[in-house]
């Protein structure tokens, strides 16, 4: 199997403490980039066919890609309020057809209306290349091929037929879509497919916005602790009270980053990058960042959150903390997913822009500009280096990508290819008066604020 | 152990579990402080059998109703042609009439206060007999089939979400309580719980003698002081500027801004129960509403945000904007019920 990046398997134990900075409100998050670390998660080989490999994504972990580096997605069936759209196992739906109607899958909305922009609207293979498989290809393991009506065939992974994404330009690329957790009432979304996570039983990984998070299988975060290492344990005694070890079986052996530390004898606790691992047991929440309000503990991520630019702050709300600009204000991101058979996203500059521009300001750009204005850039501000947030170029009447040295362009940050924004109705850091603007609590046509840590509502999933 | 022996150890047993929990609610007064956690809160709807009285042209359509009627060839029609145009009139709301009559309440009692301490011709009258109640907001939702109980889905809901989800952790602190039958004096502190309710065995039963522990971090920003007294075992409060009251339904972070906020509670040990009243700002009402619910839960409820909006802003009686002197806030009340909770600071 080739490998696009350096094996992890020889980097020093180390652990990823990103959360503490995270969690302090109104403060500058850019120590928080300054640690970012370049740690990657380590997956776990599994036959794969020599068309495809292994590429390390900021975001998403290990994912598999094609020849040319792009990562390949599955359209998983999901249930929408109407019935289910995306893939069953085996049966590819995704073709060439130009849909002209509405699905009528997400009510109160009846079907058979007429989607916008027939002139220029695209196919579903238009904007997610099926994963063609060569006529001497060769099923192996959880790789197999599946007929599409046509009779050509194409590759899928635990039965789900693969796509590439035409967002994806780069190895590494996850712009298509993302593993991060989606609501019932999300489009059916493609997602990234990877190699399962070199993780012993019994433990989890997730994205999240702030990276990929470890937890029990059982959803209880986990922690270390800084006074800990590999060989000893320092959480003794009435630190058991609050913390509890997560216990190895008898027969636990290191691996890899993994080992387990003996607290006393017959008992084994795991031990991931030198660190024991605990739960906490005020943890009330699943995949909770509470236990690292206490001083000296920490969450453990596989991989970190990637960098943020620098001007970008923290802002304590009633919920938790989130993501603001240099002024305090929440940042927001757009989500659209049109109610076609198809579910193809209208959330990126490149497509349609009349639903963004009827919930940002009632179709009026003007309107869109006051109310939900872009977070532009400063003018000495530059991305950061191995990060999703870029600075794009964009139309502001159109909210398309500006054409090149197009005077009226603005220059605004963007979260995955996508630009952001603030919302007029804030007035104080902390004001989240935006937060689920738009149809189906901003999750299908509107905006979403973006958190660095909920207590309340698992917002960081 | 003889069979009359077992039968008196059971007698002795089973009385001591009936008067425990009597005295762990005679103790619940602790050093002159009692919690009290939400465990119910709706806005307050008078009912009649039928609806006769109060909505005797019956209730309001809801959105897909609405669409129905606008758009009756819509597959003849684009999507920014239909479904965009009513998301847009929900989400930039106007005060501009629509092609709907809004059924609005049209009886003359209902519950709430007497917030203006005023008797006026659109005033309400309590079912007891007391003139002067403002609840502008009933008028408004009152024809609405949601926002009746007990099926109604905002009713349901949103009521539900109180005890659910932590964000909506209520509670009052009752401080200076000599007595809690009577006492002229006494302060109220308002803050956010952090912790899961007390239940019975089955989990449904919210039950007294429980913990709750302070937001003071995330929720510092709700802590409200004020005082009051108690008269008869009803609590009374002074009105205070305004109090946030977090409320989300559907996992969006929303709340309700309720100015003149005062309360009136009957007080037990083991519990409180009574209203919250206040003035609603008009526009933190609305889009607590929609934000929490699509189109589509409002539908289920016949809950038209498009014409409940120009509602809302039509019977708004209270706070002008001193640039367009329309009222921005309205008259409002909600039934609530607490239940005693032994607070930690």
């Amino acid at each position: 199997m080739k490998y696009w990046f350096n094996s992890t398997r020889q980097t020093p134990p180390q652990l990823l403490a990103l959360t503490g900075l995270l969690a302090y409100a109104a403060c500058s998050l850019s120590s928080a980039a300054d640690s970012t670390n370049t740690l990657k998660e380590n997956f776990r080989d599994i036959p794969t066919p020599p068309a495809f490999h292994v590429e390390a994504t900021l975001l998403d972990g290990p994912v598999f890609a094609n020849a040319n580096g792009k990562t390949l997605y599955k359209w998983s069936q999901h249930r929408l309020r109407n019935g289910y759209s995306g893939e069953a196992p085996g049966t590819p739906e995704c073709y060439d057809d130009v849909l002209t109607v509405t699905a009528g899958l997400m009510s109160p909305y009846p079907p058979g209306i007429i989607l916008p922009e027939l002139d220029s609207r695209v196919s579903c293979t238009d904007l997610w290349p099926p994963v063609f498989a060569d006529d001497d290809a060769q099923t192996i393991g959880e790789w197999t091929i599946v007929e599409r009506k046509d009779g050509s065939k194409q590759w899928a992974f635990d039965e789900q037929p693969l796509y590439t994404s035409v967002r994806d330009s780069r190895p590494g690329d996850v712009l298509g879509g993302t593993t991060r957790r989606f609501g019932g009432d999300s489009p059916a979304k493609r997602t990234p497919i990877g190699p399962p996570t070199l993780l012993p039983p019994g433990f989890a990984v997730r994205s999240t916005f702030i990276g990929r998070l470890l937890a029990t299988d059982k959803n209880n975060s986990v922690y270390s602790f800084d006074q800990d290492s590999a060989i000893t344990a320092a959480c003794v005694e009435d630190c058991l009270n609050k913390w509890q070890p997560v216990i190895a079986p008898g027969l636990a052996r290191p691996q890899g980053e993994w080992s387990v530390l003996e607290r006393s004898p017959g008992v084994k606790q795991w031990v991931f990058r030198g660190k024991p691992l605990y739960t906490y047991s005020l943890d009330r929440r699943s995949w909770s960042l509470k236990g690292t309000d206490i001083p000296g503990w920490e969450n453990v991520f596989t991989q970190a959150a990637p960098r943020l630019p620098s001007s970008f702050t923290s802002q304590a709300t009633i919920q938790g903390n989130v993501l603001a600009n240099a002024n305090g204000k929440t940042i927001y991101v757009y989500n659209c997913g049109e109610d076609s058979a198809d579910q193809l996203a209208c959330d990126h500059p490149e497509t349609t822009q009349v639903y963004r521009l009827a919930m940002c300001g009632a179709g009026d750009p003007e309107k869109c500009l006051s109310y939900w204005p872009y977070v532009e850039a400063q003018v000495s501000e530059s991305a950061p280096d191995e990060s999703p947030w870029t600075i794009v170029s964009i139309d502001p009447m159109t909210g398309r990508f500006a054409s090149a040295n197009q005077s009226s362009a603005l220059r605004v940050w963007a979260y995955r290819d996508r630009p952001v924004f603030l919302y007029g109705e804030d007035k104080r850091p902390g004001d989240v008066n935006g937060a689920g603007t738009g149809e189906w609590r901003g999750q299908r046509n509107g905006l979403r604020a973006i958190w660095l840590r909920d207590d309340y509502m698992s917002g960081i999933l | 152990m003889h069979t009359i022996q077992r039968l008196i150890f059971a007698t002795a047993a089973a009385t001591a579990l009936v008067s425990g929990s009597v005295s762990a609610g005679d103790s619940a007064l602790r050093d002159g402080k009692i919690g009290y956690v939400m465990t119910d809160m709706f806005w307050s709807v008078y009912q009649t059998p039928d609806a006769e009285q109060e909505c005797p042209r019956g209730f309001n359509d809801g959105p897909r109703e609405q669409f129905a009627q606008l758009f009756p060839n819509h597959e003849e029609l684009s999507v920014e042609e239909t479904q965009l145009k009513q998301e847009i009139r929900t989400w930039h709301p106007t005060t501009e009439p629509d092609d709907f009559e809004f059924l609005s309440v049209e009886g003359d009692l209902s519950w709430g206060l007497n917030l203006d301490g005023k008797t006026g011709p659109n005033d309400f009258t309590h079912p007891d007999g007391t003139p002067g109640i403002d609840n502008e907001v009933y008028r408004s939702v009152g024809c609405i089939i949601g926002f009746r109980g007990p099926d109604g889905v905002e009713y349901i809901f949103q009521n539900k979400a109180i005890v659910d989800a932590p964000y909506n952790r209520m509670m009052i602190e009752l401080s200076d309580v000599d007595n809690l039958e009577n006492d002229n004096s006494v302060t109220i502190t308002v803050s956010r719980g952090m912790d899961r309710l007390l239940t019975d065995a089955t989990g449904a039963k919210i039950m007294a003698g429980g913990t709750q522990r302070v937001d003071t971090r995330w929720g510092k920003s709700l802590i409200r002081q004020m005082q009051g007294s108690i008269k008869n075992s009803v609590l009374t409060t002074e009105p205070i500027d305004d109090l946030i009251i977090p409320w989300m339904n559907l996992g969006v972070p929303s709340i309700h801004l309720i100015r003149d906020m005062r309360l009136q509670l009957t007080l037990t040990s083991q519990g409180a129960a009574g209203l919250l009243a206040g003035y609603a700002d008009v526009d933190t009402w609305y889009k607590q509403l929609i934000r929490n619910d699509s189109t589509h839960h409002l539908s289920n409820g016949q809950i038209s945000g498009i014409s409940l909006y120009k509602a809302l802003r039509q019977f708004a009686d209270a706070y002008p904007d001193p640039e367009s002197e329309e009222n921005t806030a309205i008259s409002t009340s909600l039934d609530v019920k607490m239940t005693q909770v032994f607070i930690t600071h």
